[in-house]
């Protein structure tokens, strides 16, 4: 056991060289590259710490909201039947309004059919009424009752009026064609010789006179002269009567309605 | 058979000598600092670290940690010198696996050196740290009578912490060779795997021991200015009392 002082310091100074170049070579890198990594370490940490606080934050601001909206959830719903409500009530408000004015228009519509159809109805009636009258009185009109009628037309004739007889004797006058006497039929002579010498005394003297039958006239005589007529019969009267029905069917079917429409209106 | 590998003399020029503990030392030495250099040379400070790295990442945090263990308040003061002793005594002790290898801490020269750097840097630190007048205070107390005792100690564990060290690495060798003339396969090799734990014991106790005596005379210290501030302090509370 013996000690070589020369290696001994030989030794120390190798030591120390090591100590520095170890100092050089590992420890100022590693400590240094450690230290590194450990503050990348700690922002990273701090980071994930800031972004979990973040999510924390807003997780707790989004549970907040929830619960709001939980505690609200009810206040919701019976706001939103309150509104259903309404406007269903509202809806039905106006569908019966609708309904009712569609009946209305239908019942109007339905009358307006209904007096279309009446009149019609009673146009045809008083038509057919007219016609069995017109009928009846074609059957009953005979020779003898003819003669008659004759014999009231030649009094008629020579009963005009002044201004009516002027008028037939200007036309008489303009014309040279005959006098035209029309009855449904035949008349016979006296008859004719009657209603010759009423219109020869009233209308012009010594005019020729013609006779003809014709179905249109019915139950009485259509005497034409130039452009003046004169006729008398029952079909006159009766074309009188069927004037006065249509009037009255016309007064009668559009007076009532015209009132009710009135009140529909009011 | 050599005691000491200083005996071992490799080459002679003009009265200079190069004996294997030298020769070995610098090959311990360029061992340390060629393979920290090529594994610092390529140093990762992201996630992806290679294996090297973090060899030498856990063996310099495991120094430190055992620095701030002892007690000190800045282990990175004492890295460089703490953690280059244990690694030196360390690679030096396991490498004696290798054949014809002789370790230098087996030399009473190098544990010797080693020992004088320790004597050197305890007084050094404590006189960066302190002042020299504070170091040179730590040696009379608590009375100067202590002074010469004060000497004694720290010289003899000087000299303990380089004896230790010296025997418990030259006996394995010694041990070793005995053991291979006489039973040449199996106690050999397991007196050499004891070898292996003895020696990275002893470079732990040999780091331990010198941050132990570094860490108490600072603290020592430390605590003793603070006892005087503190008498200082009461001294001054006592005259306001009065």
């Amino acid at each position: 056991m013996q000690i070589d002082w020369l290696t001994v310091a030989a030794q120390i100074v190798n030591f120390l060289i090591l100590i520095w170049l170890l100092q050089r070579f590992l420890y100022k890198p590693i400590t240094r590259a450690m230290a590194r990594r450990e503050e990348r370490i700690e922002e990273r940490l701090a980071d994930a710490r800031a972004a979990r606080k973040d999510a924390e934050d807003e997780a707790q601001a989004w549970r907040d909201r929830q619960q709001a909206l939980e505690e609200r959830k009810d206040e919701i719903l019976q706001e939103a039947r309150r509104d259903a409500d309404a406007l269903r009530d509202r809806l039905e408000a106006e569908i019966r309004r609708q309904m009712e004015h569609q009946r209305d228009v239908f019942a109007e519509h339905l009358n307006d059919e209904r007096s279309v159809v009446e009149q019609a109805l009673r146009k045809r009636m008083a038509r057919h009424v007219l016609k069995a009258m017109r009928r009846i009185v074609a059957d009953f009109a005979d020779t003898e009752l003819q003669a008659q009628l004759a014999s009231r037309f030649a009094h008629r004739v020579e009963t005009l009026d002044d201004g009516q007889r002027k008028r037939l004797a200007d036309a008489a006058g303009r014309t040279h064609d005959p006098v035209l006497v029309e009855t449904g039929v035949e008349l016979p002579a006296p008859a004719r010789s009657r209603i010759t010498r009423a219109i020869h005394d009233s209308i012009a003297d010594g005019i020729k006179v013609d006779y003809r039958t014709v179905e249109d006239v019915l139950m009485g005589i259509r005497i034409t002269i130039g452009d003046q007529i004169v006729e008398w019969s029952a079909g006159e009267y009766l074309d009188r009567v069927e004037t006065i029905v249509a009037e009255s069917l016309e007064l009668a079917s559009h007076g009532p309605d015209g009132q009710a429409r009135e009140r529909s209106h009011a | 058979m050599d005691i000491s590998p200083d005996q071992w003399i490799l080459y002679e020029w003009r009265g200079l000598t190069l004996n294997a503990t030298i020769a070995f030392t610098w090959a311990v030495m360029a061992l340390l600092v060629l393979g920290s250099w090529v594994i610092t040379s390529r140093l990762s400070e992201g996630e992806t670290v290679s294996r090297w790295q973090v060899m030498l990442e856990v063996i310099v945090s495991g120094i430190r940690d055992q620095i701030a263990d002892v007690g000190a308040r800045a282990p990175e003061r004492y890295l460089p010198f703490i953690g280059t002793l244990f690694l030196f005594i360390a690679t030096a002790n396991l490498l004696t696996i290798l054949p014809g290898y002789q370790p230098p801490t087996g030399s009473l020269s190098t544990t010797a050196a080693l020992a004088i750097c320790v004597l050197i840097a305890v007084p050094v630190f404590t006189i960066a740290q302190r002042g020299l007048g504070a170091y040179l205070r730590n040696y009379i107390q608590p009375t100067p009578l202590m002074l010469p005792f004060n000497l004694i100690s720290e010289f003899s564990r000087t000299l303990a912490l380089a004896i230790r060290l010296y025997g418990n690495v030259m006996s394995g060798t010694i041990i070793v060779g005995i053991l291979i003339s006489v039973a040449p396969f199996f106690f050999p090799v397991m007196m050499q795997l004891l070898g292996l734990l003895t020696g990275l014991i002893q470079a732990y106790i040999f780091a331990v021991l010198a941050m132990v005596y570094i860490a108490s005379a600072t603290r020592a210290r430390r605590q003793g200015d603070d006892e005087d501030r503190d008498g200082a302090s009461s001294h001054t509370n006592t005259q306001q009392g009065n």
